[in-house]
């Protein structure tokens, strides 16, 4: 029993940067209609960022993140005003061809900044160390990042349940026509939108680099296990997303315990299903 | 360029090629070969996404399907034609099946879905340590002779091999050219730009969106199945949805509008990457880019972009309109 | 369709830029130039290997030729980037070998790559030194079996890391191990050297639990996790690189280190490695409880001929080098060994100059086996610990076994892979 919830733990401070990642990519997508290839790569980039301004600058842990995300923002803002918005009424197909040209190029020109070598800077002091729970060593940082994906969970149901904002952006997203007519700057909505998603991606990989390697290539891995659990949540549903995630995060946790050999084929499998059989996704209502 | 002019083209085209190894180093034969390999696979993808509107992501997994079946067969029995036959018959299959499920969907939900049954077959070719070799793949497979009708024709040298290659690449593209202009063809470029349309005047549209993938799916497995013979290995990474990518270039490169599209682009991404890698590492830097001015500047390709110059625009479609106006 | 005369006029362009001018005059053996191709990982996770494989090959060759070269022919090397991907190895070296004109061949780290290259060797007849790529079936099986004479590994393989069975052989108070293995086969390869070595030597020990990660892997927390709950005294853990890195780091943040005994990182002895946990390891994060190899550490053999090697190297290229680096520079000096003798380029004379060849390198004397054309030579395993006449954290406490003892010898059966 012990083992089990302790796996489970492991697993669930493991589906927080899923969640951070894919709740970027299922807004942007729930609202513009792309899905965009490139996200992952914007995770590398903020897990970059990060690294340059924490791990070589020496810029505080916390600041760093924050400029990680801003920057990355702002090139979530250049790539939808320059690159997407000329596609908008196009088949989606071409959106989703631009955002993998994006990926070759963002990850290559990742490797001409950084170099191919991977790297982690240490974890800030404040964050190091572990509590006991189930009568093992948890570490703290783990805490910390369940604790940072429930409060962007709480600040997302907030920003677009209670605001005018999110108002505003759920119109667009439910009838672009309707909603600028109504007076809602619809471009606006938009750029805001890929801006707070890539910045979502972003705090996922600022977040990443005291625990897990920077290096070309981790954004490639990571949109694909994006894909999944926007997939399994249904595209565009950020509950479907964080529900996704968790059951991601921690079905691939309790796996490694119990059933290494599928795992991969398995999630694909299951990807596949709930495209066939439940497209709206698992979690919508 | 009037019909004609255009045979001329061709012919000229098919004599340098049969010429290629007696000019050209054996590198550049070798090359040749997976540029050939890469048209293959683009053609049938290019029926799917230019023809039909259907954008696959996972192409790469049928191209595994026919190159570790190819493999598995020459391994058993050392005789090329079985091989590449029942390489592509199992793509064919695995397509039939995959595709009887995937053509549900149309555009992102059809992408995806696509992506998952590739990956799927990419971590059955990872995993399956009793069929596929696990990650280390399946080794030391023969370059196996060509039996035809009590003749045997033994292939010791990339130059040999690249006639049967040729011979492959040339009837497929030939008899891909009879489908596109047949009936067929029409009847796919119909529910491409209109699924409804197309329904009313009462065809199966399902029904024909599944002959596309399954035809796709044989020509990804055609183009895997000349793999192992070349390369005496088949490993788990021409399965993985990076390699699915490969054509998908190619053909927007090329142009998804012209016949001619997916075998310009093949040429010119393998060339291309050949020569620049060896002046710079960052050839996905370049392609990149490239990928992303296509998209928004060229949605016609090279040809698309050729004939833009040459024809003054007599015929060109509005390439904005390409692969259906309905979109979003 | 005019594209189709474009293309052809394309085809001759890209094609006629690539074919090169005619070179100078011809040296003792007939060639301009003899002619290097190398190739490692330099894009991805691992790339460092594959870059020290390059400052290996170019040190040597550098050296070689301010001395004259050999039989006064000059060495001329090109390196290129597998991308880790068989089909990108095997067009480099059809690249390298019959359009660049390569003689000799060299590198490449991983085990996928180089069994794709086993047979393509075969068919352009040029000898590749391997000098990274462990698994036990390149030589056992294309070379024993298969007769792929092209084929030479001068680093040891995967039987290096049975050396753990014998280093904790004596640790009475470690019975139950586990490991945390590479979900490939270099991962399957050790686990099952490793159990089989340890069943040998001490009857008593138990294997209590596996978790396997697969390439990529950047969250190991999962299968830490996994393994602990198992209650092991030892793990042997095989992820390498910036996965060792990875996998120690957030090991450490699970208090891995306060519950078990002894951990053994297969080749966590490699620079990169090394470098990667100096804080740590200074810090004393470990507790004197991590152990390791490779498949040469810098600071052993204390020789006049590895001390040289060591600060050469530093000084060119200001950084200490790992054992890829030192495998393939030792690979070309054991080339222009077997050319010199065989007074010739062709692989048959090359290879029959390779018979019987003993040869102090930097790693100490290597010994050529001709059954497998593996070259034979003992690694020592050891403590990680901070010296601070050392920049980077180092192996302390070595240890060195007789490879007598823990590699494989023909005739070999087949090894058993399971989880």
């Amino acid at each position: 029993m012990e083992v089990f919830a302790y796996q489970g733990l492991i697993g669930l401070s493991s589906a927080m940067y899923l969640w951070l990642v894919s709740a970027g990519l299922t807004i942007i997508f729930g609202v513009l209609g792309v899905l965009n290839f490139a996200h992952g790569s914007l995770f590398m980039l903020g897990a970059y960022l990060g690294y340059t301004l924490y791990g070589l600058a020496g810029v505080p842990f916390g600041l760093a993140v924050l400029g990680s995300m801003a920057v990355v923002a702002l090139v979530g803002a250049g790539v939808e005003r320059g690159l997407l918005r000329p596609l908008y009424g196009l088949d989606p197909s071409y959106q989703l061809l631009l955002t993998f040209g994006l990926v070759l190029f963002l990850d290559d020109l990742a490797k001409l900044v950084w170099g191919g070598v991977f790297r982690i800077p240490p974890i800030p002091g404040w964050l190091q160390g572990s509590v006991s729970l189930f009568g093992r060593p948890y570490p703290f940082y783990n805490l910390f990042l369940i604790a940072v994906g429930l409060s962007v969970g709480v600040g997302l149901w907030w920003l677009f349940d209670r605001t005018w904002w999110g108002r505003a952006v759920r119109a667009t997203a439910s009838d672009r026509e309707m909603a600028a007519a109504l007076g809602i700057r619809t471009p606006t909505v938009f750029s805001s939108v890929f801006m707070l998603g890539s910045a979502l991606a972003a705090l996922g990989g600022a977040l990443s680099t005291p625990v897990r390697p920077v290096a070309p290539g981790i954004g490639a891995a990571m949109i694909v296990q994006a894909f999944i659990i926007t997939v399994i949540g249904g595209l565009g549903n950020l509950r479907g997303a964080f529900a996704g995630s968790l059951l991601v995060g921690v079905l691939s946790s309790y796996g490694t315990l119990w059933f290494p050999e599928f795992e991969l084929f398995f999630i694909f499998a299951i990807m596949a299903a709930v495209l066939l059989v439940r497209p709206q996704g698992l979690f919508a209502r | 360029m009037n019909d004609l002019a255009r045979r001329w083209a061709v012919a000229g085209l098919l004599l340098a090629l049969v010429l290629l190894p007696a000019v050209a180093s054996r590198y550049v034969t070798y090359l040749v070969i997976h540029i050939l390999l890469l048209a293959l696979n683009a053609v049938g993808f290019n029926l799917l996404f230019g023809q039909t509107g259907l954008l696959s992501f996972g192409q790469a997994g049928f191209y595994a399907v026919g190159a570790y079946t190819c493999a598995r067969i020459l391994l058993a029995w050392p005789s090329l034609l079985p091989g590449v036959l029942g390489g592509t018959a199992a793509a064919a299959l695995a397509a039939l099946l995959l595709g009887s499920l995937s053509v549900r969907h149309t555009r992102i939900y059809f992408a995806m879905l696509t992506l998952a049954f590739g990956m799927m077959i990419f971590s059955l070719a990872w995993k399956w340590r009793a069929v596929t070799g696990g990650d280390d793949g399946l080794v030391g497979i023969p370059r196996a002779p060509l039996e035809l009708f009590g003749l045997v024709v033994a292939l010791p040298t990339v130059e040999r091999y690249y006639y049967v290659v040729l011979v492959a690449a040339v009837l497929a593209v030939a008899l891909m050219h009879r489908v596109v202009h047949s009936p067929l063809g029409l009847a796919l470029r119909a529910v491409r730009d209109s699924e409804v349309r197309a329904e009313h005047v009462g065809l199966n549209v399902r029904r024909l969106r599944l002959v596309a993938f399954t035809v796709a799916g044989a020509y990804a497995g055609l183009a895997g199945s000349l793999l192992p013979p070349l390369e005496n290995t088949v490993t788990p990474p021409i399965a993985h949805w990076t390699a699915s990518a490969e054509p998908v270039l190619a053909t927007l490169l090329g142009g998804i509008r012209h016949f001619a599209g997916p075998l310009v682009g093949a040429f010119v991404l393998v060339a291309a990457k050949d020569v620049i890698v060896r002046f710079t590492v960052h050839w996905s830097l370049v392609l990149g880019a490239v990928v992303v001015a296509l998209v928004l500047g060229f949605r016609g390709g090279l040809a698309g972009a050729l004939e833009a110059l040459t024809v003054r625009g007599a015929r060109v479609r509005p390439v904005s309109a390409a692969a259906g106006e309905e979109g979003r | 369709m005019r594209t189709v005369w474009v293309v052809l006029v394309g085809v001759g362009l890209l094609f006629g830029a690539s074919w090169s001018a005619a070179g100078p005059a011809a040296c003792a053996l007939g060639v301009p130039a003899i002619k290097l191709g190398v190739q490692g990982v330099a894009s991805g996770p691992h790339a460092d290997y594959g870059r020290q494989i390059e400052m290996g090959a170019q040190l040597a060759v550098e050296e070689i030729n301010a001395a004259g070269g050999i039989l006064g022919c000059r060495l001329e090397m090109r390196f290129m980037d597998d991308e880790n991907r068989p089909a990108v190895g095997v067009r480099n070296a059809r690249f390298l070998v019959t359009e660049w004109g390569a003689h000799f061949l060299y590198g490449t780290d991983s085990s996928g790559v180089a069994m794709a290259l086993g047979p393509v060797l075969r068919e352009l007849d040029r000898i590749q030194f391997f000098t990274h790529a462990a698994t036990h079936r390149l030589t056992e099986e294309l070379v024993a079996q298969q007769k792929i004479k092209q084929i030479v590994r001068v680093s040891a393989p995967v039987y290096q890391d049975a050396v753990a069975a014998w280093l904790f052989r004596d640790r009475r108070d470690v019975r139950r191990w586990a490991t945390i293995g590479a979900d490939y086969e270099y991962g399957y390869a050790t686990w099952a050297i490793f159990r089989e070595q340890m069943r040998r030597l001490r009857p008593d020990v138990e294997f209590v639990g596996a978790a396997w990660a697969p390439f990529l892997t950047t969250d190991f927390s999962p299968h830490i996790a996994a393994v602990m709950a198992t209650n092991p005294d030892g793990i042997i853990a095989t992820p390498w690189a910036g996965e060792a890195v990875t996998l120690l780091r957030q090991a450490l943040l699970q208090g891995v280190f306060d519950r078990i005994k002894v951990w053994f990182q297969a080749m966590g002895g490699s620079v990169d490695v090394l470098e990667g946990i100096s804080q740590e390891v200074r810090e004393g994060r470990f507790q004197g409880k991590l152990y390791a190899t490779a498949r040469y550490i810098h600071n052993w053999p204390n020789t006049e001929t590895n001390r040289s090697f060591v600060s050469r190297f530093a000084k060119r290229w200001n950084r200490m080098p790992n054992y890829s680096a030192e495998t393939t520079y030792s690979a070309v000096y054991i080339t222009k060994a077997a050319v010199e003798k065989a007074r010739s380029l062709q692989t048959d004379r090359v290879i029959a100059a390779l018979q019987g060849m003993r040869v102090e390198t930097p790693a100490g004397l290597r010994v050529f086996r001709s059954e497998d054309h593996q070259f034979v030579y003992a690694v020592p395993a050891g403590k990680v610990v901070w010296d601070p006449r050392y920049p980077i954290a180092v192996l302390g406490e070595l240890k060195v076994f007789d490879p007598k003892d823990y590699w494989r010898w023909p005739p070999f059966r087949p090894l058993e892979l399971s989880k």
